[in-house]
């Protein structure tokens, strides 16, 4: 039965070429769309180069500091100082990666002017994330305490400071100081906030911040759990901790600060509201606007579906004429209808495939590589069918209700 | 009133020719109703369609009402069967979505006339096929005769001259036919309306002025 | 002929719902890029009222600081005469975070005899800004040193937070938060600057002089540098704030770029969005095109009886132009009852203006869409032979 369905969508397809032009292009735009939008998301989201132990990695972005009496509020990064002592102290966590917020600065080469990006980090960073060195190592904690002048700088740094050549050993000069590169690493786009940098440098040598003991400041950690089970058990640590940490003279009378799982660590300055982390509005608004934008192209494809019924309803009758009921006839008109979104989503998916290949090649987010991975690919699967069967749906309950006599009269 | 000289009407597909009216020549006078019979496939809707400049002969000269139609614009034409005819088909050719009385306007909205002038003609037109009472409904809530009697007032509420009535009652039960063509009939004789019939009744053809009869696209009496 | 085809329509509305639906849908995603492009164009028709194109920014984010009032003045009174010894450098300010085309925002309040105005752009900067930025004064003057003697913090506000607090009355000389225990007068009204972008709306502003207290946490400097200064002097510049800020992070920007920078955050996301729905216009149109050329295969014998009872080929093609535009008529009615809640509740704090020029361009397109999909159609269905059509059952 399915195969006789399957010859017949075909031949309808091919009988009326301009139909089937529109409803393809239709189908094959809108999940272009929704798959690079997809791939997009995805980049954000899943775990990606160097920060690939997500699944096992919380963050902690900001604290927010209230004083209700006063109607104070301040929100922000946090000191090394605090971090070092309350974060790095905790029990249940392997690791924990300290790193600033980026901070630019200029260096001047050969009468060429290069923007540079800085983060300063302990040496735990470089065992969270697993950054690829093209040579050299990363600093050690040794080099660390002892404030050695040495640097981790980027692929593109080196190019852009060196030219074609090894860095290793060699000297870079930023902010009037002078260091010694270790070591060089791939490059890290700018959407991985919490990775990305030109340079990466020993805490102990930031220029601000050092003696720091208020509670705000410019770093962020990423805590390494020894699996993904101690998830919650690090985070009700962290909020044992928190609730700890003694607020005398301080200018505020709370603090709140979570350490989240990456995507929550976003959601949660986007949308989160006390205790909600916010993922749960961000997966519903993503749905909403998914829904939203594909309600144009199903309506349109319910339009089209509707006239290529009418346009057969001698087919129909006869169907009906010789013992076919209205059920079976809908089963028919939807499967087809699925196919016919198959076969748009197999384009949209070529043409999703060259828009992704066109966005990495222009580099307009620098090294960032959009790909369609699998999970894009059985969303873009489920998204195809969703589409084709509510496109399908109401056309072919029109269908279903047309009378015999009639459905064989018009011609 | 309709003069046909030497009409030719030849239909050519990308293999075939077919000669489908043969040296036609037909006068059909003021006030006439004139019968056309035949078997299927003589031609006579084909000779009716050129009649009513629906269709162009292939040879030969329609003239109506002593104007030749042959030089006529499409514009000409369409203002020409507007004035001039009236049209009744054996499938009636109601427009499903329009009421009773907007299907009966119809014609009038291709004239410069008001909307109540209109209104006030199409009920007129309707009173005349004795359907004043179903104004309002759509063609698929009547019947088969309803459905013609409305085409009938739909023929004649622009008031033409000529009717042309294709198989009018082909579709319709013996009663209903005759009430149909008791309408007509009186039509004819009333309002001297020049009609012509296509039809296979003889029956029906008997009630009628004259006869012609058509085979394989030549005038056979 | 309107109410004939009014009823047509009317008559067959189960089968136009879809089809009305989707233009109706459309017409809210085209308001909404109308509305967009028409909020963006009127802020872009705007001028800046400040030049931008020789000026440089230098952030020097530092830690340690000279402790008391006096030293710290002196400090950055040295930074500001090493800088403008240099003679590619025309002039000099220092400025809060937010400097022109910058991320950052602060934003204050002001109160005037009770009317209470929220959302002022708060800039705190030095005597020399208005130089720096040519900025252009409607009235009174830019603070300076003869201010300093002020009981009250001098403040320079712009000519629609002017407007906001004193309408057509004279605003310079007023005292505002008089019940504070910091009371500002205003000493001059500037032109509205656009310095967040070509394309953002114009808000209130109002530029206070930084006082001692400032240069604690005043971490950017603006300078105007002589036309034709290039890398070469920005790394001489460099080098001298780094051996003057010794514990500074310094980075050197110009505002040109910043303004590209900016402009872009606004622009991608439109281009982006006018990509996406003028795909979605597309496809919508390749539909209603291919549904309407349809319809007309249906309504062969209708129209087959039309040309009979005398309706001329011209007729036919407009009246399937004018059943389209009947048909988007509907679903813009509706659409625009949407579309006018939106000045009538003031959704998005828009100008009603804007959204009312994009109700309308966006019913023109809505029409002009409409037209250019039944042409073709209704030329089609002009041609149709009534004899075909009439006898083809």
């Amino acid at each position: 039965m399915l195969k006789n369905y399957f010859k017949i969508a075909i031949a309808v397809l091919k009988r009326r070429k301009f139909f089937t032009f529109i409803s393809l292009f239709g189908i094959a735009f809108t999940l272009t769309i929704l798959i690079v939008l997809t791939a997009f998301l995805d980049h954000l989201i899943s775990p990606q180069y160097p920060d690939t132990k997500r699944a096992r990695s919380l963050y902690i972005n900001t604290a927010t500091r209230t004083h209700s009496g006063k109607g104070f509020q301040s929100n922000g990064p946090l000191s090394y100082h605090f971090l070092n002592k309350y974060v790095s102290s905790m029990k249940t966590p392997e690791r924990v990666g300290i790193g600033s917020i980026f901070i630019t600065t200029n260096t001047y080469i050969n009468n060429k002017k290069l923007e540079i990006d800085m983060k300063y980090t302990n040496a735990d960073f470089w065992e969270v994330q697993e950054f690829e060195f093209l040579e050299g190592r990363p600093y050690t904690a040794q080099e660390i305490t002892n404030g050695d002048h040495v640097v981790v700088i980027s692929e593109q740094t080196r190019r852009d400071y060196f030219g074609e050549t090894t860095a290793v050993g060699k000297y870079f000069e930023t902010d009037n100081v002078k260091y010694r590169v270790c070591g060089v690493v791939k490059d890290v786009p700018i959407t991985l906030i919490f990775s990305y940098a030109n340079v990466y440098l020993p805490y102990t040598l930031s220029k601000t911040g050092r003696n720091d003991t208020r509670f705000e400041g410019m770093y962020t950690a990423i805590i390494l759990a020894r699996s993904k089970a101690d998830l919650p058990a690090i985070q009700d640590e962290y909020q044992q901790t928190i609730a700890r940490i003694p607020l005398k003279g301080e200018e505020f009378n709370e603090l709140h600060s979570y350490a989240d799982t990456y995507l929550a660590s976003f959601t949660r300055i986007l949308l989160g509201k006390d205790d909600s982390s916010g993922v749960g509005k961000f997966v519903l608004s993503i749905g909403l606007f998914a829904l939203f934008f594909m309600l144009l192209p199903t309506l349109n494809l319910i339009n089209i579906n509707i006239s290529r019924i009418m346009e057969r309803s001698s087919e129909i009758g006869v169907r009906k004429a010789f013992g076919a009921s209205s059920k079976t006839l809908v089963y028919q008109f939807i499967i087809e209808n699925i196919i016919l979104t198959l076969i748009g989503g197999l384009l949209g998916l070529a043409l999703s495939a060259i828009v992704i290949l066109v966005l990495n090649s222009s580099q307009l987010i620098p090294h960032m590589y959009l790909a369609i991975n699998f999970t894009v690919l059985a969303w873009a699967f489920i998204v195809c069918l969703v589409f084709g069967f509510f496109s399908g749906v109401y056309p072919a309950w029109r269908m279903s209700k047309l009378q015999v006599v009639t459905a064989l009269k018009a011609q | 009133m309709i003069q046909l000289q030497n009409i030719e009407k030849v239909y050519r597909t990308s293999a075939v020719e077919t000669l489908a009216l043969n040296n036609v020549n037909l006068n059909v006078n003021k006030g006439e109703f004139l019968s056309i019979m035949g078997p299927s496939g003589c031609g006579k809707s084909t000779l009716l369609n050129i009649m009513g400049l629906l269709d162009a002969p292939s040879k030969g000269e329609v003239r109506i009402d002593n104007e030749a139609t042959t030089s006529l614009s499409d514009k000409q034409m369409a203002h020409f069967r507007n004035k001039k005819l009236g049209f009744i088909f054996q499938s009636y050719h109601l427009i499903n979505d329009l009421r009773v009385l907007d299907n009966v306007e119809l014609p009038l909205l291709y004239r410069n006339s008001n909307a109540k002038e209109r209104t006030r003609l199409a009920k007129a037109a309707l009173e005349k096929v004795g359907l004043s009472n179903r104004m309002k409904h759509f063609p698929n809530q009547l019947s088969g005769g309803q459905k013609q009697r409305v085409a009938i007032a739909r023929a004649i509420v622009g008031e033409p001259e000529i009717i042309l009535a294709d198989e009018p009652t082909g579709n319709l039960d013996s009663a209903m036919g005759n009430e149909i063509m008791d309408i007509l009939l009186e039509l004819n004789n009333i309002d001297k309306t020049t009609i012509v019939m296509v039809t296979h009744d003889e029956h029906m053809a008997r009630r009628t002025h004259r006869l012609v009869r058509l085979f394989d696209g030549s005038q056979v009496s | 002929m309107f109410t004939h085809l009014f009823k047509l329509i009317w008559n067959k509305k189960k089968q136009n719902f879809m089809l009305m639906l989707e233009i109706l849908v459309s017409f809210l995603v085209i308001f909404a890029v109308f509305t967009m492009l028409v909020y963006y164009y009127k802020n872009y028709r705007k001028p800046m009222n400040f030049e931008y194109d020789q000026v440089w920014s230098i952030g020097f984010k530092m830690q340690d600081r000279p402790q008391s009032n006096d030293s710290l003045y002196v400090f950055f009174e040295a930074l500001k005469n090493q800088v403008k010894s240099m003679p590619e450098v025309e002039q000099l300010s220092f400025s809060g975070h937010n400097i022109p085309f910058s991320m950052s925002t602060s934003q204050n309040s002001l109160d005037y005899e009770g009317r209470h105005v929220r959302s002022i752009h708060d800039y705190t900067v030095s005597d020399d800004h208005a130089k720096v930025l040519k900025l252009s004064l409607v009235s009174g003057r830019w603070f300076s040193k003869e201010d300093d003697a002020s009981r009250y913090q001098p403040i320079v506000i712009s000519e629609f937070l002017k407007d906001k607090l004193f309408g057509t009355g004279e605003a310079v000389g007023q005292v505002l938060d008089k019940e504070s225990d910091h009371p500002r007068r205003i000493v001059g009204v500037v032109k509205d600057i656009k310095d967040h972008g070509d394309y953002q709306a114009i808000e209130s502003a109002m530029f206070r002089r930084a006082d001692t207290n400032a240069l604690r946490w005043m971490e950017q400097a603006l300078i105007r540098v002589k036309p034709g200064t290039g890398v070469a002097f920005e790394g001489r510049l460099y080098k001298a704030l780094a051996s003057h800020l010794t514990n500074a992070t310094i980075e050197i920007e110009h505002l040109t770029n910043k303004r590209q920078a900016k402009n872009s955050m606004t622009l991608v996301p439109i281009i982006i969005m006018m990509v996406v729905a003028g795909f979605l216009v597309i496809n919508v149109a390749l539909g209603l095109f291919g549904v309407l050329w349809y319809n007309i295969n249906r309504r062969k014998a209708e129209i087959g009886l039309r040309r009979a009872i005398g309706a001329p080929a011209g007729s036919i093609s407009r009246q399937l132009v004018s059943e389209a535009m009947v048909l988007a008529t509907l679903a813009l009615i509706v659409g625009c009852f949407f579309a006018v809640q939106f000045p009538l509740l003031n959704v998005f704090d828009l100008p009603a203006s804007v959204y009312i020029y994009a109700i309308v361009l966006a019913v023109l397109f809505v029409y002009l869409l409409v037209i250019i999909c039944s042409l073709y159609p209704g030329k089609q269905a002009a041609a149709i032979y009534p004899a075909v059509a009439l006898h083809e059952d």
